[in-house]
């Protein structure tokens, strides 16, 4: 289970002074969904990165399954990134230099597993990509990518997967497909929490949560709100 | 799959990069092989110098000029001593200089280590013209007089054979085969030796026996050059002991003269090197340079590897890496070129000098450009490894 307890995250000093979240409380079970929705500078990126310790709290606490882990020191974040928690952007964020089934090893690799690469195939055969394993990342479409991305995550069996508009790149028919990879994983019984700016997309997700200037504005298990950021275009 | 899998995939990519990188280091090192190269080849040139002095030592008779002096009124001199040395006394001094070098080399084995050659001068006239005829050892005065080269006919193999110097050949118009009477024994000349610019040009040379029974002088001779063989052989040692322990005799070491420009030679060497070393500095900054531009140009690629599971000591392992490979460019393409740069420069820094490569420095401009590379990859590599991963995503 991940606890967020009172975060606060300011960029900035004196009048440059940025509130990116502003006193921000979540609990997320194991094996939830979550959406995080919000107009663009609301803290949803934030707010992903402090849960996953890619990014430093200003004040307030994230627990990990009974662990605080906002104070963890490089060394144990690590620790988290190889197991725990896995990340997926929108911009995929794959290595150029390397092929599919490369990047996807790349987490075994830096784990000190590099010898995996028959788990790392057959990932990707998971995500409908074995016969791409070769393929560099420029060789690919966006859905492509974002499914090695996906893979790439799934190596290290993390229970805890958070998306960062991960559909943000596609079109709807790709966007979906991806959606689908991220409802069979939470099906699994890892939890996701994705951001995103489609009410679509979020509608997938078990619950909902709403965040503007930097607070959680509503939370909910229900799909009918209306959204203000909906007629954003992107 | 490894790690420096990972960094090589990466790199064929970047080839351009990481062949400027290797510039700097290139250039540090061609300088360090290339003033190596020359001064090896300076010093060989100073050593083979040396040997053409010819001998180490030359030992003559202990001569001592008295001046006869009256007050202020200067009576002549008088001269005390013999003016030869006994042949007997040439395995004494033998024993004297072999003992000593076996001391400062270590040697034990048992056989002849200097070559000595003795002399017996002698003057005389041919063809109405006054010359000094030389009784020699052929075989040791060959070894001692390494510059000699017979221009016409052959050296000297029998006992009435006779060598002339290229100036005395001249003046007695003498060729090969010709007959020259000494003193009622003829010899005949078997040999020219081309120009020397020394005093042997003057001479003809005859085996010793020969000249001792020509002139009634059996059992003497006039001098003798001690050759010990080796650059680091103790003369100085060898002489002072022949002057304390055999009678009669003075030895004199003539290395002394080489051996300064030798020592002028080394002080080039080390201005040189600090030079090199200053190369090796600035290259080292150019490297720092290109290293952190580079990472700059990956910091995504870093907040990447950080944000699936790469550690910070794995980050600067990367870069440590890199800058192997760039060490390693940089040795081969140093010393090549450090090579080239001493075949086109060493030859007008020491006039006349063949430059040869060198294979020994080839380890050791791998080993000092592989030390410079990843030196200046150590502070770019801290800095790629505190990038924070939200950092480095949000300046894309």
């Amino acid at each position: 289970m991940l606890e967020v307890i009172n975060a606060s995250k300011i960029y900035g000093e004196g009048e440059a002074k940025v509130t990116a979240l502003d006193n921000v409380s979540l609990k997320v079970e194991n094996g939830n969904f979550i959406a995080v929705m919000g107009p663009s500078g609301s803290g949803k990126s934030t707010l992903l990165n402090i849960i996953g310790g890619l990014d430093q709290l200003s004040s307030g606490e994230v627990i990990l399954d009974g662990n605080r882990i906002d104070g963890y020191d490089e060394n144990a974040l690590v620790d988290i990134r190889r197991g725990k928690i896995a990340y997926v952007f929108q911009q995929y964020h794959l290595l150029p230099s390397l092929t599919a089934l490369e990047n996807v090893l790349l987490p075994l690799i830096f784990a000190g597993k590099g010898k995996n690469e028959k788990d790392a195939l057959e990932i990707l055969k998971r995500v409908g990509l074995e016969k791409r394993a070769s393929h560099k990342p420029s060789q690919l479409s966006g859905g492509e990518q974002q499914r090695v991305a996906i893979a790439r995550t799934l190596v290290m069996g993390p229970s805890l997967i958070l998306a960062d508009e991960p559909t943000g790149n596609m079109d709807q028919k790709t966007g979906n497909e991806i959606l689908r990879l991220f409802t069979e994983l939470n099906e699994e019984g890892r939890s996701i929490i994705m951001v995103t700016h489609s009410a679509e997309i979020a509608k997938q997700a078990k619950e909902i949560i709403n965040l503007q200037d930097g607070q959680i504005v509503d939370r909910n298990t229900h799909f009918q709100i209306e959204v203000p950021c909906l007629t954003r275009r992107y | 799959m490894k790690l420096y899998q990972i960094v090589g995939k990466d790199i064929m990519r970047r080839k351009k990069r990481v062949l400027y990188a290797a510039l700097g280091v290139v250039i540090g090192t061609m300088t360090v092989v290339g003033i190596l190269t020359i001064a090896f080849a300076g010093q060989a040139k100073i050593y083979k110098q040396l040997e053409q002095y010819g001998p180490n030592l030359t030992v003559i008779p202990a001569i001592n000029n008295l001046d006869m002096k009256l007050g202020n009124l200067s009576m002549g001199t008088l001269t005390v001593g013999e003016n030869y040395i006994s042949e007997d006394q040439l395995p004494k001094i033998r024993q004297i200089a072999d003992s000593k070098i076996r001391e400062a080399l270590k040697i034990t084995d048992e056989g002849d280590i200097a070559t000595i050659a003795p002399q017996l001068y002698e003057n005389t006239k041919v063809n109405g013209v006054s010359l000094v005829v030389v009784g020699i050892e052929p075989q040791e005065e060959l070894k001692v007089k390494t510059w000699w080269d017979v221009g016409k006919g052959e050296y000297l193999s029998g006992s009435d054979d006779a060598l002339v110097g290229a100036i005395a050949a001249d003046l007695l118009k003498l060729n090969v085969g010709d007959t020259v009477a000494l003193n009622q024994t003829n010899v005949k000349v078997t040999g020219i030796l081309t120009e020397t610019g020394a005093s042997d040009d003057y001479q003809i040379f005859i085996p010793l026996q020969t000249v001792q029974s020509a002139f009634n002088k059996e059992g003497v001779i006039s001098s003798m050059d001690i050759r010990a063989l080796c650059n680091a052989c103790p003369v100085e040692m060898i002489a002072e002991s022949i002057n304390k322990n055999i009678p009669g005799v003075r030895a004199i070491a003539v290395k002394q003269i080489a051996q300064s420009e030798l020592g002028l030679v080394q002080k080039m060497n080390g201005m040189m090197f600090a030079l090199a070393g200053i190369t090796l500095v600035v290259g080292l900054f150019g490297v720092v340079n290109t290293m952190m531009s580079s990472v700059h140009e990956r910091i995504k690629d870093i907040g990447i590897m950080r944000a699936v599971g790469a550690s910070r000591k794995q980050i600067v392992r990367i870069f440590i890496y890199e800058a192997v490979l760039i060490g390693i460019i940089g040795g081969i393409a140093g010393y090549l070129m450090g090579t080239a740069m001493a075949y086109i420069i060493g030859p007008l820094v020491f006039e006349g000098t063949t430059v040869y490569f060198v294979p020994q420095y080839f380890p050791v401009a791998l080993l000092v450009s592989i030390f410079v590379a990843v030196a200046a990859a150590v502070y770019p590599a801290m800095k790629a490894s505190e990038i924070r991963v939200a950092d480095s995503f949000r300046s894309v």
